[in-house]
């Protein structure tokens, strides 16, 4: 499966060409930088340098964006976990534990975690992608409509009672999210729920609805509280905690792996793949846990598989990219745009002709994992040391930030407008104890199933049975059933054994 | 923010009708002109044809302009958003749009309730022409064109087609299915919402047939199969795929189609109107710019069209596909 020669010639063209490496330092402290700025995504901080790229050689120039890439990956996590912002829709969930975490003085070792998980993840999905490029591609071309909705189902399922103390007031509010998510014109060309607003056609921003769900209600909700960590012993920034809680990913091993494989499979599906790689990969990482109720409340298992799914998902949508030619998200979609920029069509024709240019990228990637580890390390020190800027001075700095970002994001004023809004929805449904995270989940994969479901029902021309054409579906959906099953089962007779003991 | 808009763009549709005899002289005069730099405003986001053909002509409509020439991206709403604020700016002469013109500007008319006309643009040159093209993936049973419709007349259900929902696409699959008598409100249609997925769709074989831009498939021309070409003249990039002109004539119905693609520069009737001047201007160095060799290589060496059709022609195939799309409205509303 790895053609040798080629990987030879890889290494060898990687070793000559210093102008390779001379971009990756440089790229992956862009992508940090513009990552964890709240509102410029991995795409934009991407579209940014491209221009610069246009005068570079192709393999460089490559090289540098796919360093942009990785780092924005994780760039968007610093913000997730300091602040509770979610740089991109790929880091929803490393604010369930991230944040809470860090609210607990435990900011070193939230982000060191997602940093070596990150890491980890870039480096398992190349090193998958390296053995496995082309089966990975065809494997995430047969995800069809059947598939994406039982996938999407599954995630749906797992967090309706995401963070609730109460299940009634968790599904209400996921059900909110749906509702909202299904606003604008849905796959079939129907226009819903748009009141005439032109900007709500493709659908509410996602991005500054979160924003303003997820982070600006919080603010509201700091406005007593003078630090963002509360005991100031806490309050320190610790090269050595942030390594601990580095070393902390490798208690995990399970978590990471299955992080890592959802996030290169899932995440590699076109169009939505990352986005809801990291918010399966929680999910599931709550059902296995055998402490559940932890999560949602700073356990570092969820910042571990969060983070490992939405880092790996980066090697996922490369394989489509590099094997079928297809731009799963913006971020390829601009590595394509540069590939034509240097006169390059990619797609099966340029792997088959050009396999050492495309193991000289995939090598490059571990490399950049690695040097990750580093540039990142000293990225999170520098950002952790807003924990001791007093809130008074950080809630209005994060507000205009959050302001600003959402209006680059959308261009225009539609962006603020949302964000707006939903701050203040979010602050009334978390002051009135709703789970606002189930909102965020629900806006994100409401509008995944509705899509998937009425490809499906069209494909089926209205006829059930047709589902029974498409066995992987069936397989996932008694995945799905076998392993929620089999969690109650678990709890019921760890429920009996408490009782046994208690009495 | 919504009236607004609404307002603004009233405004301009109801002085775009009445044409120039409401136009009050405007203090522009082309001595000046150009004295800042162009604006080229493609409603796509970043990455797409028009992007990247906008970005490739830039550094030579700079040249020919005078002026330095920058590229914003306005994406979102089919266009709709980047038509109306293109609508909304001064006809001053500094912004100029890559549009793939036909079909979304009559689309978002037809379907989406815009609140301008088709007319209220004008377009300069639209070299890129992309045609819709059936097709298939290699692993399905179908060789031509024929055994898919030999087995839609037996069984409109045995073939699911993807497609964009309101596109150049599903007018042209419409006339195929009106030209054989198969009834389509039958038939599974699947919608993508956008040509990117319904490719991926058509190659995964998650669809038997799917009907969408062509272009889009020569990375991997390897594994499809096209099966019918929406033109009337032989696709460069899919020399083997029969025209459906040839093919409707072949079957005894008209030889209709509607064009999948027109990319180029637009700006507005109301510019053209109100500046003549400045429109020539800019007309010329977009019309120097495509012709200069060196222009012409570096587009041919991203794949990118540079043929020069000049305003005439491409008006007039930008209004032949707009009405041709108006006449089949109805077709269109129910997807």
């Amino acid at each position: 499966m790895v053609d040798l020669a080629a990987a030879g010639s890889a290494v060898a063209l990687l070793a000559g060409s210093l102008d390779a490496w001379l971009w990756v330092v440089p790229g992956l402290l862009i992508g940090l930088v513009f990552g964890a700025m709240p509102g410029i995504s991995v795409s934009m901080a991407m579209a940014l340098v491209l221009p610069a790229t246009l005068y570079m050689e192709f393999l460089p120039a490559i090289i540098f964006l796919t360093s942009v890439y990785t780092g924005a990956g994780f760039g968007g996590s610093v913000p997730a976990v300091l602040m509770n912002i979610p740089g991109t829709s790929s880091a929803v969930a490393t604010t369930f534990d991230g944040y809470p975490m860090a609210r607990a003085g435990k900011h070193n070792e939230a982000l060191g975690l997602a940093l070596v998980s990150s890491c980890l993840g870039v480096l398992g999905s190349y090193i998958v992608l390296f053995f496995l490029v082309q089966p990975i591609a065809e494997l995430v071309l047969r995800i069809g409509p059947f598939e994406m909705a039982a996938i999407a189902i599954w995630g749906m399922v797992l967090l309706g009672s995401l963070g609730g103390k109460s299940l009634s007031r968790g599904l209400f509010a996921a059900g909110i999210g749906v509702l909202l998510g299904t606003v604008g014109m849905n796959t079939a060309g129907y226009l819903r729920g748009t009141a005439n607003i032109p900007e709500l056609l493709d659908g509410i921003p996602t991005i500054p609805a979160m924003v303003g769900l997820l982070a600006a209600s919080q603010l509201f909700g700091l406005v007593n509280t003078h630090f963002l960590v509360e005991a100031e012993e806490d309050r320190q920034i610790s090269l050595s905690r942030i390594v601990a809680g580095g070393m902390m990913t490798f208690k995990h091993p399970r978590t990471l792996v299955r992080g890592s494989m959802i996030g290169a499979l899932v995440g590699a599906a076109p169009g939505v793949g990352s986005s809801i790689s990291n918010l399966l990969s929680y999910a599931e990482a709550r059902r296995a846990s055998k402490d559940r109720d932890s999560f949602g409340k700073g356990n570092p298992e969820g910042v571990i598989a969060s983070e490992s799914a939405n880092s790996s998902s980066e090697g996922g949508s490369m394989a489509t990219m590099l094997a079928l030619g297809i731009p799963g998200g913006g971020a390829t979609a601009i590595l394509l745009a540069a590939f034509a920029m240097h006169n390059v069509v990619g797609g099966p024709r340029f792997m088959d002709q050009n396999r050492d240019i495309v193991y000289a990228i995939i090598l490059s990637n571990f490399a950049q994992a690695v040097l990750l580890l580093f540039v990142g390390t000293a990225f999170v020190y520098c950002a952790s040391s807003i924990v001791r800027l007093p809130l008074r001075f950080l809630i209005p700095c994060v507000l205009v930030m959050a302001t600003m970002g959402s209006f680059a994001m959308e261009g225009s004023i539609a962006g603020p407008m949302t964000l707006f809004v939903f701050s203040v929805l979010g602050w009334l449904m978390s002051s009135a104890g709703y789970p606002v995270a189930a909102v965020v989940v629900g806006l994100l994969l409401g509008r995944l199933i509705e899509t998937e479901l009425l490809r499906a029902w069209q494909l089926a021309g209205g006829d059930i049975g047709e589902v029974l054409n498409h066995p992987w579906a069936l397989v996932i959906i008694a995945l799905m059933v076998l392993s929620l099953g089999f969690s109650m089962w678990q709890d019921s007779r760890r429920r009996r054994v408490e009782d046994i003991t208690a009495g | 923010m919504t009236v607004r808009c609404t307002s603004i763009s009233r405004r301009s549709v109801i002085a775009a009708a009445a044409g120039t005899a409401l136009a009050a002289p405007l203090p522009l005069r082309a001595a000046t002109y150009p004295e800042r730099p162009l604006t080229i405003l493609v409603p796509f986001a970043t990455g797409g044809y028009n992007d990247r053909y906008a970005r490739a002509i830039a550094p030579f409509v700079q040249k020919h302009f005078g002026q330095p020439v920058v590229v914003q991206n306005r994406p979102g709403g089919g266009t709709m958003l980047g038509n109306m604020f293109y609508l909304q700016q001064p006809d001053d002469g500094y912004m100029v749009m890559v549009h793939s013109a036909g079909p979304f500007i009559p689309l978002s008319v037809l379907t989406r309730n815009a609140q301008y006309k088709v007319e209220d643009f004008w377009m300069i040159n639209l070299p890129s022409r992309d045609a819709t093209l059936v097709a298939c993936a290699t692993s399905k049973p179908f060789t031509s064109i024929g055994d898919v419709i030999t087995q839609l007349k037996r069984d409109p259900r045995s073939v699911s087609v993807g497609i964009q929902p309101a596109s150049a696409d599903l007018v042209n699959l419409a006339l195929l299915m009106q030209g054989h008598g198969i009834d389509r409100s039958r038939m599974r249609v699947v919608t993508y919402d956008g040509g990117g997925p319904a490719r991926t769709a058509t190659m995964g074989g998650h669809v038997d047939i799917g009907l969408v831009g062509g272009e889009g498939f020569l990375p991997v021309k390897d594994r499809i199969r096209p099966l019918l070409v929406f033109s009337n003249e032989k696709n460069e990039d899919f020399p083997e795929a029969p025209l459906s002109t040839d093919h409707a004539k072949a079957s005894g119905f008209a030889p209709e189609y509607v064009d999948g693609s027109q990319r180029g520069f637009v700006v507005s009737r109301r510019f053209r109107d109100r500046a003549p001047d400045r429109y020539q201007i800019m007309f010329q160095a977009i019309e120097r710019a495509t012709k200069d060799p060196e222009c012409v290589a570096a587009l041919k060496a991203q794949q990118l069209a540079t043929t020069w059709y000049g305003a005439e022609a491409s008006n007039e195939a930008y209004l032949r596909s707009a009405s041709l799309m108006e006449k089949y409205v109805d077709l269109l509303k129910q997807a």
